[in-house]
């Protein structure tokens, strides 16, 4: 009985790892996240988009490091003991590491406290975003890494 | 019956025979009355024949049996090779290639019968007034007389135990008979453990196996020579239970007879006691009914045994060599791979971290450099068990000319060397259709006709070189051909009829420049369509597919006397030999095989060419790239300073890269950057240090 009330849940509610980027919040699918690291050193690739911040040794492999600040034309990333990489595994786009400000804490949300935003074509911010979850009296911006990854730099 | 797993085996058997097929009639139509290229094509087809039959390709046997006949009959001298046999025989080899190909899709053999020609072969038969029957009664005939050979008895060798031994009598008891049998698959049998296995199971159907050797597993697993014995309790009759296992194909001979349990058993006990003083003897050398038949009592038995049937045949002495070699698949060897690569950065971190401690005892120095020998042959080792010789890919192709040459009717050659030429599988897999399309590039634009040959004083056939050799780190293929050579103005009229150009840029255009047009998707310059060339596919499929192999294309040619095409492929595709350098204190790797000097550069030997920074260097005068300004970096040296200088070269062109520092040669392993970074040309990949920090590698041939 205990396995099936998680399953049954799972179809309503879905857990996000809230991250603070500047003064707002912003909650990461957990499917998505394959782990958490610290800062550590990042190499530069030379002639790749701005945001596209180099690549890391992640235990042997590889793996493209982005600046979601940038990404979101925030200001430049600073650094400091609180910033960490989510190494986060897309079906598309494979293993990617994205730098936030702060890891903050996993929530439940239910399909309930998620509101579908309406689309504004003006605000680039918004584009990244699959609704907007209230928890606990604050809000949490959803990213929709569809369109996060998605390279508009031509568009813009 | 289950098969499939023998599918695979089938596939890439079948593969072989057809195209030892192909070779061979190739040989055959130059030189028709060759008994040894008989012999070996109709070995071929008999094998293909027994294969396709095992496994229940009924078409595919049905058409090589034919074949089979005719082969049999040219071998017998009744039908001489002619023009229009090798053309059949080749279609012939057109529709089993297609058959394997079915199979190789859907384990299905599709449902053409290709009657047609099986009646064109019939009529090659019958046009010599012979039949196709003289086969048959012979290879009936040949069981027969081994039959009387006692030699050829091995189940009286079978040493029963005492379980097996109260097996047998049991069954006697009930009233059933006990049999021995042996076996003998023929010897040009391929899947030898698929006959045995058929032999089991029909001898099943009519009995039940009591006792087997070698054992069944070792049947199973191939551990046996080319005959196994069976001691078999039955209801029916012996020749019941031979016919069974003599009805599967490519079984030679099945002797078999009644055991007489009586006798049997002192045998046994007397050779119990005698064991040691009489293992010489050849009558009693038994072996025991687990392990496989030993060397020393095989021999004996199975020479009388084959040598008949050899002279039966007219076997010349190339019989099939026992192949020594262990079918594995390519992803083992990935994981293989994969294992020695972390070894080696794990490697790298202990030099790394030996070279921070200080005053450490010499023999913890001696042990590094022992670790790094055995990691760099354990790779070099695993890099080889990938290698597979082009031979693969190529031998196909002068078929393929043969075919070009009579549909285009041009008459041409082609002389192929290097064809051992190692290559990494998974690249010699992808190399064969962009040579295919080279190929028929010069076949069909490349040479010009008979008339045209004849006017400008060439040789009246046509010359094709595919060349192979290895050059550094990269193996190079050349198709060059003795035609026309690109006609770059023709180039040009083509490109500015489709707009690829305009009038001012096609003024501008040097030479190359043109020729490089071809590589553009859907242009041809072939004047009229044929189905050989002239799509407008082809030439960009060509630098794409040998692009994604990280390998380059380049073409060379000179009006009125041919052009080459030059196929430029790494060696190795996943650890390197490599310079590590520094440049805007940023670490990089320049593979070592594009590498031929570093020299120290005084900052007044540049001089200008048209603007570029060039030095002089032993006669030729090299382009500079500084590396601070292409990867964006501010380099760390002052003017004034003198600059190393990376001399590399690609094919015959130098080029020398300024960089700060070296810091030394390593072995790296190269690792992708990940999907999502789409990196710029000259960056190939990125490699972990023993440091645990990540550099990215140079592509020095992206550079010049």
């Amino acid at each position: 009985m205990e396995e099936l009330k998680v399953i049954e849940n799972s179809d309503t509610t879905v857990q996000y790892i809230v991250v603070r980027l500047g003064e707002e919040q912003y909650g990461i699918d957990i499917r998505y996240i394959d782990n958490i690291v610290r800062m550590q050193k990042i190499t530069r690739v030379p002639k790749v988009a701005p945001y596209l911040k180099g690549v890391i040794n992640l235990r042997g492999e590889v793996i493209p490091i982005m600046s979601l600040r940038l990404k979101m034309f925030l200001p430049e990333d600073e650094i400091t003991k609180a910033t960490r990489i989510i190494i986060l595994k897309l079906e598309q786009y494979g293993s990617v590491g994205i730098i936030v400000d702060e890891v903050k804490e996993v929530v439940t949300l239910d399909a309930e406290h998620i509101e579908k935003i309406a689309y504004d074509s003006k605000d680039d911010r918004n584009n990244f975003l699959s609704g907007i979850g209230k928890y606990e009296g604050g809000l949490i911006s959803l990213l929709d890494f569809n369109l996060v990854m998605l390279d508009r730099d031509g568009a813009v | 019956m289950d098969v499939s797993q023998y599918l695979e085996i089938f596939i890439d058997e079948s593969n072989e025979h057809l195209q030892n097929l192909n070779t061979q009639i190739l040989n055959l139509e130059s030189d028709p009355e060759n008994m040894d290229t008989i012999n070996e094509i109709f070995r071929a087809a008999h094998s293909l024949k027994g294969m396709a039959g095992t496994m229940g390709y009924k078409r595919m046997q049905t058409l090589t049996h034919d074949m089979e006949n005719v082969f049999s009959e040219v071998r017998n001298g009744h039908i001489k090779v002619s023009p229009d046999m090798v053309d059949i025989l080749f279609q012939c080899l057109d529709a089993l290639d297609e058959y394997v190909n079915n199979i190789k899709e859907s384990a299905d053999e599709g449902t053409n019968d290709n009657e047609p020609l099986i009646q064109q072969l019939n009529s090659v038969l019958n046009g010599k007034g012979e039949t196709q029957e003289s086969a048959a009664p012979a290879a009936q005939a040949k069981a027969e007389p081994q039959e009387a050979d006692g030699d050829g008895r091995k189940w009286l060798e079978i040493r029963l135990d005492s379980s097996q031994s109260n097996v047998l009598r049991a069954a006697k008891e009930q009233g059933k008979k006990v049999y021995g049998l042996t076996i003998t698959v023929q010897e040009s049998c391929i899947l030898k453990a698929a006959r045995a296995f058929l032999v089991f199971k029909a001898i099943e159907e009519k009995a039940e196996i009591i006792v087997s050797s070698p054992s069944a597993q070792d049947v199973e697993d191939e551990k046996f020579d080319l005959d196994f014995s069976l001691i078999v309790v039955s209801d029916a009759s012996l020749e019941e239970v031979k016919h069974a296992a003599s009805n599967v194909s490519e079984i030679a001979s099945v002797l078999g007879a009644e055991i007489d349990l009586d006798k049997m058993g002192p045998r046994d006990k007397y050779e119990e006691k005698g064991h040691e003083p009489e293992q010489e003897s050849p009558a009693v050398s038994a072996v025991s009914a687990a392990a496989p038949v030993a060397p020393a009592a095989a021999e004996p038995a199975v020479k009388p045994a084959a040598e008949p049937k050899a002279a039966e045949k007219k076997q010349t002495p190339g019989k099939p060599v026992v192949n020594r070699t262990v079918r594995v698949d390519i992803e083992k060897l990935d994981v293989l791979m994969n294992l020695v690569s972390e070894l080696i950065i794990a490697k790298n971190s202990l030099v790394s971290a030996s070279n921070q401690v200080q005053g450490q005892s010499q023999g913890v120095n001696e042990q590094i450099e022992y670790l790094e020998n055995v990691t760099t042959n354990l790779h070099e080792s695993v890099m080889k068990v990938r290698m597979v010789p082009i031979e693969s890919v190529v031998s196909k192709f002068p078929r393929m000319i043969r075919d070009l040459s009579k549909k285009l009717d041009k008459k041409m050659e082609l002389y192929m060397t290097g064809e051992e030429t190692e290559l990494d599988r998974t690249v010699v897999d992808e190399i064969g259709d962009p040579l295919m399309h080279l190929l028929r590039n010069s076949a069909d634009h490349g040479l010009e006709s008979a008339e045209i040959r004849a006017q400008r004083g060439k040789p009246e056939v046509g010359s094709i070189f595919l060349d192979a050799y290895q050059d550094g780190n990269n193996v190079v293929i050349e198709v060059r051909d003795d035609g026309n050579g690109i006609d770059v103005e023709q180039v040009k009229a083509k490109a500015l009829e489709r707009g690829t150009i305009t009038p001012e840029q096609a003024a501008n255009m040097s030479d190359k420049e043109v020729i490089d047009l071809l590589f553009l998707p859907s242009f041809s310059t072939a004047k009229k369509v044929t189905d050989v060339s002239g799509r407008g596919v082809g030439l960009d499929v060509v630098k794409s597919k040998i692009e994604a192999l990280s390998g380059e294309v380049e073409v060379k040619s000179k009006l009125g006397e041919g052009s080459t095409w030059t196929i430029r492929l790494p060696l190795t595709l996943a650890i390197i030999q490599a310079l590590m350098v520094v440049v805007g204190g940023e670490k990089y790797a320049i593979s070592l095989g594009s590498i031929q000097t570093i020299e120290d550069i005084a900052p007044e030997d540049i001089k200008l060419v048209q603007n570029k920074e060039v030095i002089h260097l032993r006669g030729s005068v090299i382009p500079l790239i500084r590396l601070a300004n292409v990867l964006d970096v501010e380099s760390t040296r002052s003017s004034e300073e003198h600059l190393v200088v990376v001399i590399v070269k690609k094919g015959d062109r130098l080029a020398g890269l300024v960089i700060d520092d070296m810091i030394g040669q390593q072995e790296i392993v190269i690792k992708s950057l990940g999907k999502y970074i789409k990196q710029c040309r000259f960056i190939s990949g990125a490699t972990i240090l023993g440091d645990g920090e990540v550099a990215l590698i140079l592509d020095a041939n992206a550079l010049i």
